[in-house]
């Protein structure tokens, strides 16, 4: 008959070792020591931080976190400088005459791994020089709760319509609502050097510096 | 069956086929922009060339080219076969071809797509056919070069009005004259034409004439870029989001194949397009099919009411029970519906024969209307033949008022809201002051209509849209839809509702499942005999 066989325990692995088992002595029983000995370094701490600020002696924000000393800033006075490729929150760009340079194709809301960008796309009304032309957003809508700020909707956006170069990180806001950011308030975030405009601009179909043909016959 | 080869792959063909046809119904995709399976050829986007093997003992035919050889830094003179294009050449017995085994034809098709790109605005992100475009398509599968024109591309006018259901794009426009061989050929309305020649080229409508009519649509369809586009879908949506659902137009007895795309995210539908079937509707849906889709959405019926007012299902189901407490089974009467599914219409049929005992059954649907030789049925309703194949000899909704009139049904079970009364004045009217005679009237219905509004209990049925259904064209061929959206509100399959109220009555309606239903509509024995009670003359006609 043969024997059951169980599966066998796997064996140590080599990095694994046995912490020597320490007796409990008087010494280590006794915790006031410690305690004393943490709070000391605590107020260590505080009697430098104090004598420093007393004295002005506070080091530069970017080298703090290098130097021996007190590892914090006081934001929002201080703040540290961020990367040069830093994704703040999103902006739209717009045309010289104001309108987005968004065409709602949807790029974005299709490349955004968060699914956080909501797009309704519409036609320029009567009378509009883009009229059959072109689409624009009648809504372009941005849960920046939900963004993970990877960066992609910049990088698929064919017109340069949306960029990531406000400088902001996100508020915090005390409701959800608050983080919904629209056409409007995307439409009127600057970036970092202020401008509402692309360093990408193009001749565009209802432009009047655009080579195209004459409207006169299309009435539309 | 004769043969050739493409490719070193066998294809059968039928006599006097072109190449590309009988490669095509191989499945195999010759591309192509001019050339559609249901029009002419004409031969002139020149992407569809082969090389085709001279016949056995004679020279083929060659070009004389001067081709850059790098190796001693010089133009060399060669011989090249002549391409020729597929979609013109028909194809003989052991004829040999040569597509994406050939480079000339490789290079050929690279060059036909530069071409035809030279001047095209890539605009594809305000284009509505980026997604399901050739030029996009081919691109990627033979072009894949850096654009060589430093030029400004040609401007030619952009969203010109053809009409009230399409925009022109004369930018985008590849100039393949599928919409004008699509007017001309089978809408028979030749407004469409060419003018201008090399760069101007451009599409335009007849001076003084617009593209109006019931086939406009399909110009649109058939161009294979987005030069036309429709008012309807126009902006609307982005197809990479859309999801199709295998579907048949609702909008007569023809029953023509569609494509319903709708977009699962927000529930949807957006559009119809045409889905090939020889035997119905070839390449083709009509413009009052193809914006049917709307009726997904508009009109629909998505609360159980009772009496007006919307209440829960539980409720409405109780409350037809009590209408039904102790009536005699000869004032009981069905009313089938040709705007509903076989399986809808069975259900209801079963519960009349095999439980209520009702041999009343009578049937609505839309009233007729226009009606041509190409595809437009003058019956506006998908399953008239389903109807009639399951309950011969139904009465129309006429003799259904005769009846109710006369005071023999007091007691009415009805299908889908709309009636032929819904677009006569005056038979509304009667219809109307007979219906509140009614001591009960139970209507399942997907949409408003006469019948949903006079109706004492309301239960919402699921449109074609949103339940798998079975409908019979004029034809007699039997068409199933896939479902395509979710049912919407609180709206169920109509033969489910019929069985919940078999259920509240107290009968054994047990189907519960699509598939059960089909499986003993197959085999049914209890065929109520509708004509016994009185033969009517249009009984065999539409109701």
């Amino acid at each position: 008959m043969a024997t059951a066989t169980f599966p066998k325990k796997p064996p140590s692995p080599n990095n694994a070792y046995v912490v020597a088992h320490v007796e409990p002595t008087p010494a280590t029983q006794v915790y006031l020591p410690e305690i004393f000995k943490g709070l000391a370094v605590a107020m260590r701490h505080f009697f430098r931080n104090t004598k420093e600020m007393v004295r002005n002696e506070r080091p530069d924000p970017v080298t703090e976190s290098i130097a021996q000393g007190i590892t914090t800033i006081s934001y929002p006075e201080q703040k540290r400088p961020y990367p040069e490729r830093f994704r703040g929150l999103h902006r739209l760009t717009q045309r010289d005459d104001g309108s987005p340079r968004c065409v709602a194709c949807l790029c974005c809301s299709t490349a955004c791994p968060a699914q956080c960008i909501f797009i309704e796309a519409g036609e320029y009304p009567e009378g509009d020089p883009r009229r059959g032309y072109e689409r624009y957003p009648v809504k372009f809508v941005i849960d920046e709760l939900r963004c993970i700020f990877c960066g992609y909707c910049v990088e698929a956006c064919p017109c340069d319509a949306i960029r990531m170069d406000t400088g902001l990180h996100a508020v915090p806001y005390d409701s959800r609502e608050q983080f919904i950011y629209r056409k409007d308030l995307l439409l009127a975030q600057a970036s970092r050097d202020g401008s509402h405009l692309t360093a990408n601009p193009r001749h565009e179909p209802g432009d009047e510096t655009h080579p195209g043909v004459t409207r006169e016959h299309m009435t539309h | 069956m004769p043969t050739f080869t493409y490719d070193g792959k066998t294809i059968p063909f039928e006599p006097g086929e072109t190449i590309i046809k009988a490669a095509y119904r191989q499945g195999i995709e010759i591309p192509h922009y001019c050339w559609h399976p249901g029009l002419s050829s004409p031969a002139n986007c020149r992407m569809c060339l082969v090389e085709i093997a001279p016949p056995p003992g004679q020279r083929g035919m060659m070009l004389d080219v001067l081709e850059w050889d790098a190796a001693i830094g010089d133009y060399k003179p060669r011989q090249k076969p002549k391409l020729q294009p597929s979609c013109q050449i028909p194809a003989a017995e052991g004829m040999q071809v040569k597509g994406d085994t050939s480079d000339n034809v490789k290079e050929a098709r690279k060059g036909v797509q530069e071409f035809l790109l030279l001047n095209h605005p890539v605009d594809c992100p305000i284009c509505d056919q980026s997604g399901e475009c050739k030029l996009q398509d081919y691109w990627v599968e033979h072009g894949q070069y850096q654009k060589r024109m430093r030029d400004e591309p040609i401007h030619k006018p952009k969203a010109v009005r053809f009409g009230p259901s399409i925009v022109y794009d004369a930018e985008r426009c590849v100039m393949c004259t599928r919409c004008i061989r699509f007017m001309d050929e089978v809408a028979k309305d030749p407004v469409l034409d060419m003018r201008e020649r090399g760069n101007l080229n451009e599409i335009f409508v007849a001076p003084g004439k617009e593209l109006t009519g019931h086939y406009t649509f399909m110009t649109e369809h058939v161009c294979p870029v987005g030069a036309l586009t429709t008012v309807d879908f126009r902006f609307k949506a982005r197809v990479w989001f859309l999801r199709t659902a295998k579907s048949v137009c609702q909008g007569c007895a023809t029953g023509c194949n569609s494509h319903l795309d709708y977009d699962p995210r927000y529930n949807k539908v957006y559009r119809y397009r045409p889905r090939d079937n020889e035997q119905v509707n070839a390449y083709w849906m009509c413009d009052e099919g193809m914006v049917s889709y709307k009726r997904a959405h508009e009109g629909r019926l998505i609360e159980p009411r009772v009496k007006g007012s919307v209440v829960a299902v539980k409720k409405a189901l109780a409350e037809a029970k009590s209408y039904f407490e102790a009536v005699p089974g000869e004032t009981v009467a069905v009313v089938l519906s040709a705007q509903h599914s076989l399986e809808d219409n069975w259900a209801l049929r079963e519960l009349a024969g095999a439980y209520l005992g009702t041999r009343a059954i009578y049937a609505t649907g839309l009233a007729e209307g226009y009606h041509d030789a190409i595809l437009i049925h003058e019956d506006k309703n998908p399953n008239t033949r389903g109807v009639l194949e399951l309950a011969s000899g139904v009465r129309p909704f006429s003799s259904l008022l005769d009846d109710i009139e006369a005071g023999r049904v007091t007691h009415v079970i009805a299908l889908g809201g709309e009636t032929p009364a819904d677009a006569s004045a005056e038979l509304g009217e009667r219809a109307k002051h007979a219906l509140e005679r009614l001591q009960a009237l139970v209507v399942i219905a997907a949409h408003e209509g006469l019948l949903a509004h006079a109706a004492h209990v309301l239960l919402p049925a699921a449109s074609w849209a949103e339940a798998s259904g079975t409908y019979v064209n004029a034809k007699g061929i039997h068409q199933v839809t896939e479902k395509a959206i979710e049912p919407q509100g609180a709206s169920e399959p109509a033969w489910k509702l019929v069985a919940d109220v078999g259920q509240a009555l107290g009968y054994d309606t047990s189907w519960t499942k699509l598939k059960q239903v089909r499986a003993r509509w197959t085999s049914a024995p209890t065929v109520p005999d509708a004509t016994a009670v009185s033969p009517s003359p249009q009984a065999s006609q539409t109701p």
